[in-house]
């Protein structure tokens, strides 16, 4: 049976904050004072994607004794987050796990909120010049190639493919491009035949794979990097009458439903949970850095003892066996 | 006995309407396609760009007898989605899904009365109101559905069957907006009612003191184009089995140049079906065309915005060599 959980490749960091976790929880230091307040903000707040991140954030906070505050705005818009941001830095938190939908425009917002003593750690979209203490993400360019490895293993080593992309989305697009890459290194007889941007949208995808079907005859299998295109590429694939491999990353309710259908192959979902947990477990080591004195320069260079440059949340692989698993009205049933 | 002025002739007609150059742009398109690719001249590579373009024709046509009656609608993408997000949320809480398709598109047509009403009653802009109503209808998608995408999967056969069947070679989708053209350009050529709306929008003020009620032709209008709304969104609903609340983001601007390529004038008083009609494949086709020849993606804007600014030029000289030739 496919391994549900799939690597967290800098696995390290990850299991280290876990175990520190279970084994430190009851010591003292390792808990919230009363009203120790942790914030999560985002950009397009209303998106299905922060809910399970959400709620793995809470889980960290309840076992820590922490209050957790979900903030951010409905808009596509960086000039509103930053607002938000801000806003949320007024209230003086503890720590923000923080998704910056652009990297360099927040560099200011990180570092001043930094230097008033609020630990943040950015989560799925990075700000690396800033001063953040950690960044939790999905290894994209794994998703990329085990995504090649499953056409490969459908379809053969030398049949046509092609992709959908989202340009401008960078984790979307490095899924698209390392897949990419990773086919022509190493299943050199694979030939990409059609490559459409889509952005998210089902109408565009279903346009774009139509064109696609009928320009390629022989085209056996399409890689998407999110869910909404999915949707579309699987209904011109029917509407056309052909059999497609689809491999899609993230998930929706219709895909989800077209994967027990075995209209998809599979999907690979970023693991949303851990990435909240983890990210929650960050943000407060981050703000209680007097937990730790490691054998590096921070004292004399001034920087935060618990950085951590990159932690892999892992993805999962859903297919028909295991869709039931990822309905995600049935795993917020009785939470809040 | 002078000579009379003589009738201009079937072929002088046809030389002379605005649709004649877009036809012309699209015959041109056809025939450089079916060199370029061996697969655009096939009834598969047709039937895929007509379901392609069809739904979203629909609400082109809706949004076309609003343009001539003077208005606009910026809500159409936001109201689509709407309807995707009631009928989808009726369905999964047990209502008859075509029930539930008729409360949605009755919940449109509702929108489109509040539209109108705050447009003739209150004497607001239309561009205002439906700016407001785009983000009142994308809220609501967004309340109704807590931002996740409904899962419709389980629609009935029946009902998918207007999204993704075919009556013999004709896919269901395309039939309907057939009709929706037939229909409504038959009306807007030979109903009294519907010629009101050229009069109100070419005039509004002179079609008053003729004794028109302006405010309700303008309310027919905004009513008949989110009620289309509905009706595509239904449609999409069907054809891809979820209801995301985001659905349709930009779509006003797609739907609005369609119908303005087709002759439509944003000053109203202008525009035929047909036209929007040709307009809205001529999008499709510039569209499909570059997804067929799996043009660079970072390249297909700049060309598809540079075919369309080339399209409508040609036309506008073409109708401006046509008004100096009847002048002369």
């Amino acid at each position: 049976m496919r391994s549900i959980s799939k690597t967290i490749r800098n696995g390290v960091a990850a299991a280290a904050l876990l175990g520190a976790s279970a084994s430190m929880s009851g010591a003292a230091g390792l808990a919230c004072a009363p009203g120790e307040t942790y914030v999560m903000n985002v950009m397009v707040s209303a998106h299905p994607y922060w809910v399970p991140v959400f709620e793995g954030f809470k889980q960290a906070a309840r076992a820590l004794g922490c209050e957790a505050v979900f903030s951010g705005t409905p808009d596509y818009d960086i000039t509103k987050q930053i607002a938000s941001f801000e806003q949320v830095l007024v209230k003086q938190p503890a720590g923000i796990l923080l998704h910056p939908m652009q990297a360099d425009p927040f560099i200011e917002p990180i570092n001043r909120a930094i230097e008033a003593g609020v630990s943040v750690t950015t989560f799925a979209a990075d700000s690396p010049r800033s001063k953040r203490t950690a960044y939790i993400t999905s290894d994209n360019v794994a998703e990329a190639r085990f995504a090649a490895e499953e056409i490969v293993k459908a379809v053969g080593d030398s049949a046509e493919y092609g992709v959908l992309e989202n340009p401008g989305q960078s984790n979307h697009d490095l899924r698209v491009t390392a897949l990419i890459d990773y086919m022509q290194a190493s299943y050199p007889k694979m030939k990409l035949v059609g490559r459409q941007a889509t952005n998210q949208d089902p109408n565009a995808a279903f346009i774009a794979v139509s064109a696609m079907l009928q320009a390629n005859p022989n085209l056996a299998a399409l890689w998407i990097p999110e869910s909404g295109s999915a949707e579309g590429a699987v209904a011109a694939a029917k509407a056309a009458g052909r059999r497609l491999v689809i491999i899609h990353a993230d998930i929706s309710p219709t895909t989800l439903a077209e994967i027990r259908a075995g209209n998809i192959h599979m999907a690979l979902n970023p693991n949303q949970g851990i990435q909240g947990f983890i990210g929650f477990m960050n943000t407060f080591l981050g703000a209680h850095s007097d937990l730790i004195d490691p054998f590096n320069d921070w004292k004399i260079s001034g920087f935060n003892p618990m950085q951590i440059p990159f932690v892999d949340n892992g993805f999962a692989v859903i297919t028909k066996a295991n869709a039931d698993a990822f309905v995600l009205e049935d795993y917020m049933k009785g939470r809040n | 006995m002078t000579a009379g002025p003589q009738r201009p002739t079937l072929l002088s007609r046809l030389l002379g309407a605005r649709e004649t150059g877009l036809v012309l742009i699209i015959l041109v398109l056809f025939v450089l396609m079916s060199f370029a690719s061996p697969h655009f001249l096939t009834w598969s590579n047709m039937r895929a760009m007509t379901m392609a373009f069809s739904v979203e024709a629909i609400v082109v046509v809706g949004m076309t007898i609003l343009l001539i009656s003077g208005g606009i609608d910026l809500s159409v993408g936001s109201v689509t989605a709407l309807s995707m997000v009631i009928a989808g949320l009726l369905f999964l809480s047990g209502v008859n899904p075509w029930l539930a398709a008729l409360i949605a598109i009755a919940a449109c047509a509702g929108i489109g009365a509040v539209i109108g009403f705050f447009v003739t009653v209150v004497g607001l802009h239309h561009f205002i109101v439906t700016l407001a109503a785009m983000v009142i209808a994308r809220g609501l998608c967004l309340l109704g559905t807590g931002g996740r995408p409904l899962g419709l999967y389980d629609l009935p056969a029946s009902v998918k069957w207007i999204g993704i069947g075919s009556l013999g070679p004709l896919p269901v989708a395309v039939a309907i907006f057939a009709v929706v053209v037939v229909v409504f350009d038959l009306l807007l050529r030979r109903a009294t009612a519907f010629r009101l709306v050229y009069y109100t929008g070419s005039n509004p003020r002179a079609a008053a003191y003729a004794g028109i009620r302006t405010r309700r032709v303008v309310l027919m209008t905004t009513v008949l184009c989110s009620t289309l709304c509905g009706v595509a969104g239904i449609i999409y609903m069907a054809r891809f089995g979820s209801a995301q609340p985001t659905f349709g983001v930009g779509m006003e601007l797609n739907v609005i140049a369609a119908a303005v390529i087709g002759g439509a004038s944003l000053s109203g008083g202008k525009g035929t079906i047909l036209g929007a009609v040709l307009g809205a494949v001529l999008l499709s086709l510039v569209s499909s065309s570059l997804a067929l020849l799996n043009v660079s993606v970072y390249w297909q804007d700049i060309i598809r915005g540079s075919i369309l600014l080339a399209a409508v030029t040609f036309d506008h000289f073409l109708v401006s060599r046509q008004a100096a030739g009847g002048r002369g």
